[in-house]
């Protein structure tokens, strides 16, 4: 996974779905085509909503690891 | 020509379990593209009143107890980000305020109008309904 560069992170750990969500749709509308951008995120919820979000929304997503009590979810801006 | 896709979300009861799922639904999906309506009506318009958030008269059941204490941004807070990043709009029911006796100044600011029933349909048509 260290092959892929992250252009932004956000650190929603702590907040409640869909809070993960919010932040990293917020993002999205700002970041340029084709950037990076990883989602920490305590909440087991958005781990399993954020990729089904992704995909559905049409970006790409890249990777979801569970790290120590959080997950790193990264998703690749498409359109 | 291909529409947004369209979700209404009426609001009836005052329980802010119900507020609170109703307004996560309408706003990630007016954050994920979709136009979204909430109609708020009956008892779940008192809820809208300036003063009951202020006063933070929320009536909760088991779950909301634990989203006030652990700080969650609630139904105003999630229906407020839905209006700024997504394309969704707020109605008050007009037989609720009129039976009431209640002002639209009297509820918090994101209310665009108060409309009637017919507006709703109008508005709602095509649209999927969710009634909470």
């Amino acid at each position: 996974m260290s092959q892929v560069a992250i252009d932004k992170t956000i650190d929603a750990r702590g907040t409640y779905c869909p809070g993960p969500l919010m932040e990293l749709i917020k993002t999205l509308k700002t970041a340029p085509l084709q950037s990076v951008i990883e989602v920490w995120s305590s909440d087991s919820g958005s781990a399993t909503d954020i990729p089904v979000w992704v995909k559905k929304s049409g970006h790409e997503f890249v990777y979801s690891i569970e790290e120590n009590g959080y997950w790193r979810i990264a998703i690749r801006k498409a359109r | 020509m291909e529409q947004t896709p369209k979700l209404a979300v009426v609001l009836l009861s005052s329980d802010l379990e119900k507020l609170h799922a109703g307004a996560l639904m309408g706003s990630v999906a007016a954050m994920s593209g979709m136009t979204v309506y909430v109609f708020v009506s009956m008892d779940a318009l008192e809820q809208f009143r300036k003063d009951v958030i202020a006063d933070k008269r929320f009536k909760t059941g088991t779950v909301g107890p634990m989203l006030i204490e652990k700080e969650v941004p609630l139904y105003y807070d999630l229906i407020h980000q839905g209006i700024e990043l997504g394309n969704l709009h707020l109605y008050a029911c007009a037989l609720a305020m009129d039976v009431m006796g209640w002002k639209k100044d009297e509820l918090i600011d994101d209310v665009e109008e108060v409309i009637g029933v017919n507006q709703f349909f109008g508005l709602a048509e095509g649209a999927q309904i969710m009634t909470i």
